[in-house]
């Protein structure tokens, strides 16, 4: 029987907060420590640290400029390509059981984000065709092999349920698309790099409540390929879909907990939750 | 008071819009009554067959053949040379460099860019001088001629590189970075393919400079008569050289018509190369505004 | 790929390099051998005698004073006809009209100088020979007209673009106070453009300083300063020009890299007062936005 800890949230007299994920059982994927975030002289990040479970679908709430997205951005580095921007604290992620701190200097760009895929609020195809989209990652990394690429597509527009809509319009610009298509055509573009953690920025914000219905299936699916961590102001999807839950007000870690729905989804006698 | 300000300000704004289109239209319709009646074969090339001319059988002389194939060469020539710098210093100006470089060489080139095309011609026309003293034997001529005006079109080639790359969304390079490209294959997959278009307009507006340039070309070897040009180190004919020559030192009225002739060929090439850029340009500006 | 890594930025930094290095070049070389105007006094009298060089003198003065007066004239001439343009185009004519004139004059932009001299001579040089009865009409008047021509689409196209970026928030509350069309010209769109009115004037001295052909080809080349806009003048673009065939050796030949470096260092003055215009006004519209 595991044993399944969330700490109320805690606040040191120095502005530290930080909440443990304790389990015996569920393996963690990320896990930041002292995480801080400026950008300019405005804090966006306070002294952040939490662990986010392996396979599962782990949300991120909280009111605007709270420093989701910025969280977010934090663990593929992305935030290194805006200007401005400050970072302290450690960031590490889980790989074959191993913990690797990403912000390590041996740790490449192109390989980090390749292990952590992210899909944006606005679907954001490139201004080519759907096939492009689909193969460009893996041209950036250096395979060049038809097959492999032609299968590869076909492999991840399943997963993404989007072969039967889009097999006979490859060719076509993908941003002939519908909205709800694009994004799940950008969440198979980030699969297709086979990551381990695939990063969600209010991936169904843009959309309409079946399109949205519609990406929420597919990231349910998505749990057994890799970890999802998705950023989403949505309190009712949050419910639906998330296992676990970190709220940010400020910067600060509000609340952490697991969601009914996780207990529900998950072995039984998980779940032990403590307001 | 007020209305009086009100109808002053429209008839003047109405007579600056008519005086300018007006003094336009004029040059464009005193062109084309003097110059229309020559444009025909022979204008281009002269007494000599159409088919021997083409093929170096013969020599035009009374044609404007020579001197069309030497601007083709100089805009050869003055592109292939201007081509690869001013990508490079574009490209490297939009994605490479860092803050102070950036506003160091863009200060560069920006200087390159207003210097006026004699002084370039001179440039040209004294590095001959130089090399001449020092080490060959070498004259002005249609090399020259090309290198100087590359080094004319290469701040426009520089600018458009770079505004074609800078103007890109930043959505872009986001999104290829998510994807875990680093900076060159960002730049190799997505960004350029991207930018192609702008960086192509830049290209045919370069042409059109190359093409009109004349103070350059007088001082770094063109000449009157040359016929077709044999080498890269002989002299030639240029069209916008003709068109200057024949406004002097015109002897006859078929000469006279000849250099109306040359002016309109002229001005309808650039015409057509800008209304070309024109609408690549507006291309480019329509795909990325889809997004 | 992790080879372009390390080719790719080497040879754009190399391509850089080289495009400044030809830019400094240009200056080096017209120093260098325009060096003996420099060793002694002979500087001073290269900027202020006459040109006569039956009588030993050299001097570039009324190529200095004809540039300056054509460059002058032409702006005069092309400033309020480009305001004139720019105002019409930006708010008063109907849109149909605004856009083919918009269109006509980014195609004027295109047009041969070549092609602006040879017109000259042969339409406007009669004209002006006729209105006038004097001399030969190849004087600074009908120069200036085709250099006015010459640059009014350049300013025409910057003022464009700077009414244009004048923020709709500050029309609009102009609008919802009842301002008029000629209110919203008087207290916004031109103090809203005044940077954008300077750089196209800026530009388009520029561009008149660095002319050779309508200068060679309409203004007459006459050798002496102009005391009217009916005398024709030479300038320093049309005497490197003219020079160019004179005896490598002579001092005739040096002086035309003296007109050189002036025209360098003009156009470079220009280039560095728009930076600097420009500068500021980035520096200002930051301030705003913190």
């Amino acid at each position: 029987m595991s044993k399944f800890l969330l700490s109320h949230p805690v606040t040191f007299y120095e502005g530290i907060n930080a909440c443990f994920i304790i389990d015996l059982d569920m393996k963690k994927i990320i896990e930041t420590e002292n995480l801080s975030f400026y950008y300019g002289k405005r804090q966006i990040l306070d002294h952040i640290s939490v662990g986010f479970r392996e396979h599962a679908i782990s949300a991120i709430t909280g009111p605007s400029g709270s420093g989701k997205s910025t969280f977010l951005m934090t663990i593929n580095r992305l935030w290194e390509e805006l200007n401005g921007a400050k970072m302290s604290g450690r960031v590490s992620i889980f790989l074959d059981h191993e913990k690797l701190d990403i912000y390590d200097r041996g740790v490449s760009l192109s390989w980090l984000r390749r292990k952590v895929g992210m899909v944006f609020q606005i679907p954001n195809p490139l201004p080519m065709s759907i096939y492009k989209n689909l193969v460009l990652p893996l041209q950036m990394a250096g395979f060049k092999k038809k097959e492999y690429l032609r299968s590869k597509v076909e492999t991840v527009l399943k997963q993404a349920f989007l072969w039967s809509e889009v097999k006979d319009r490859l060719p076509d610009d993908a941003r002939t698309l519908s909205g709800g298509q694009q994004q799940r055509l950008c969440i198979a573009r980030a699969m297709i790099l086979e990551p381990a953690i695939l990063l969600l920025d209010e991936p169904t914000s843009s959309l309409d409540e079946k399109a949205a219905r519609e990406i929420e299936t597919l990231l349910f699916s998505l749990k057994k390929h890799c970890s999802l961590l998705m950023v989403s102001h949505d309190q009712a999807q949050v419910k639906r879909v998330a296992d676990e839950v970190l709220e940010l007000v400020d910067g600060r870690i509000s609340e952490l907990f697991t969601t009914p729905s996780s207990i529900r989804s998950t072995k039984s006698g998980i779940g032990h939750f403590r307001p | 008071m007020t209305r009086l300000f009100d109808l002053l300000l429209y008839a003047f704004t109405w007579l600056c819009g008519l005086i300018l289109v007006g003094a336009f239209g004029t040059l464009v319709v005193f062109l084309l009554i003097n110059g229309l009646l020559a444009l025909d074969f022979e204008l281009i090339f002269g007494s000599t067959a159409i088919g021997d001319a083409l093929f170096l059988k013969r020599v035009v002389i009374d044609g404007l053949l020579p001197a069309i194939v030497g601007t083709c060469l100089l805009i050869i020539i003055a592109l292939g040379t201007a081509l690869p710098l001013g990508l490079g210093a574009g490209i490297y100006l939009a994605e490479y460099a860092g803050k102070i470089s950036k506003s160091f060489f863009s200060l560069i080139f920006d200087l390159l860019a207003g210097v006026p095309s004699i002084v370039i011609g001179l440039f040209g026309f004294s590095l001959t001088l130089y090399l001449h003293k020092h080490f060959t034997s070498i004259m002005p001529c249609l090399l020259i001629s090309g290198l100087a005006l590359g080094l004319l079109v290469l701040p426009y080639l520089i600018r458009s590189t770079q505004t074609a790359l800078e103007e890109l969304p930043t959505t872009l390079r986001l999104t290829a970075a998510a994807l875990g490209a680093d900076q060159a294959a960002t730049l190799r997959f997505v960004l350029l393919p991207q930018a192609v278009s702008g960086i192509f307009s830049g290209i045919i507006l370069a042409i059109g400079r190359a093409a009109e340039d004349t103070a350059v070309i007088m001082l770094t070897g063109v000449v009157a008569t040359a016929g077709i040009p044999r080498s890269l180190f002989s002299n030639y004919e240029a069209l916008p050289f003709y068109i200057y020559y024949t406004a002097s030192q015109f002897r006859n009225q078929q000469e006279l018509q000849r250099g109306f002739g040359a002016a309109l060929i002229l001005l309808i090439l650039c015409a057509l190369l800008f209304t070309l850029a024109g609408l690549v340009r507006k291309k480019v500006s329509k795909r990325l505004m889809a997004k | 790929m992790k080879r372009s890594v390390r080719v790719g930025r080497p040879l754009v930094l190399a391509a850089t390099a080289v495009g400044s290095l030809l830019t400094l070049a240009i200056f080096a070389f017209m120093m260098m051998l325009g060096r003996p105007l420099f060793s002694d006094h002979s500087l001073n009298l290269l900027l202020t005698q006459a040109w006569a060089p039956d009588r030993g003198l050299y001097g570039i003065f009324p190529f200095i004073c004809g540039t300056l007066s054509l460059v002058g004239l032409s702006l005069l001439i092309a400033f309020p006809l480009s305001l004139g343009n720019a105002i019409l185009i930006h708010l008063l004519a109907p849109r149909r009209l605004a856009r083919f004139l918009h269109q006509t004059i980014k195609l004027m932009t295109g047009v041969p100088t070549v092609v602006y001299g040879f017109v000259g001579i042969f339409f406007l040089v009669p004209l002006i020979r006729e209105w006038f009865f004097r001399g030969s009409g190849m004087c600074i008047l009908s120069a200036s007209l085709l250099l006015a021509m010459l640059i009014s689409p350049t300013m025409i196209l910057v003022f464009l673009e700077s009414f244009a970026a004048i923020p709709t928030a500050h029309i609009r509350a102009l609008e919802a106070l009842g301002g008029t069309r000629r209110q919203k010209l008087v207290h916004v769109i031109l103090p809203g453009a005044k940077t954008g009115i300077i750089t196209g004037l800026l530009l388009a001295l520029g561009r008149a300083l660095g002319d050779t052909m309508i200068a060679l080809m309409v203004a007459g080349n006459a050798t002496a300063a102009p005391e009217s806009v009916l005398d024709s003048v030479r300038t320093l673009t049309a005497h490197i020009a003219l020079v160019m065939a004179a005896d490598f050796d002579s001092m005739e030949f040096k002086t035309i890299f003296a007109c050189g470096i002036i025209l360098y260092l003009w156009t470079a003055l220009l280039t560095l007062s728009l930076r600097y215009i420009h500068y500021n006004s980035t520096k200002l519209s930051h301030d705003q936005t913190f």
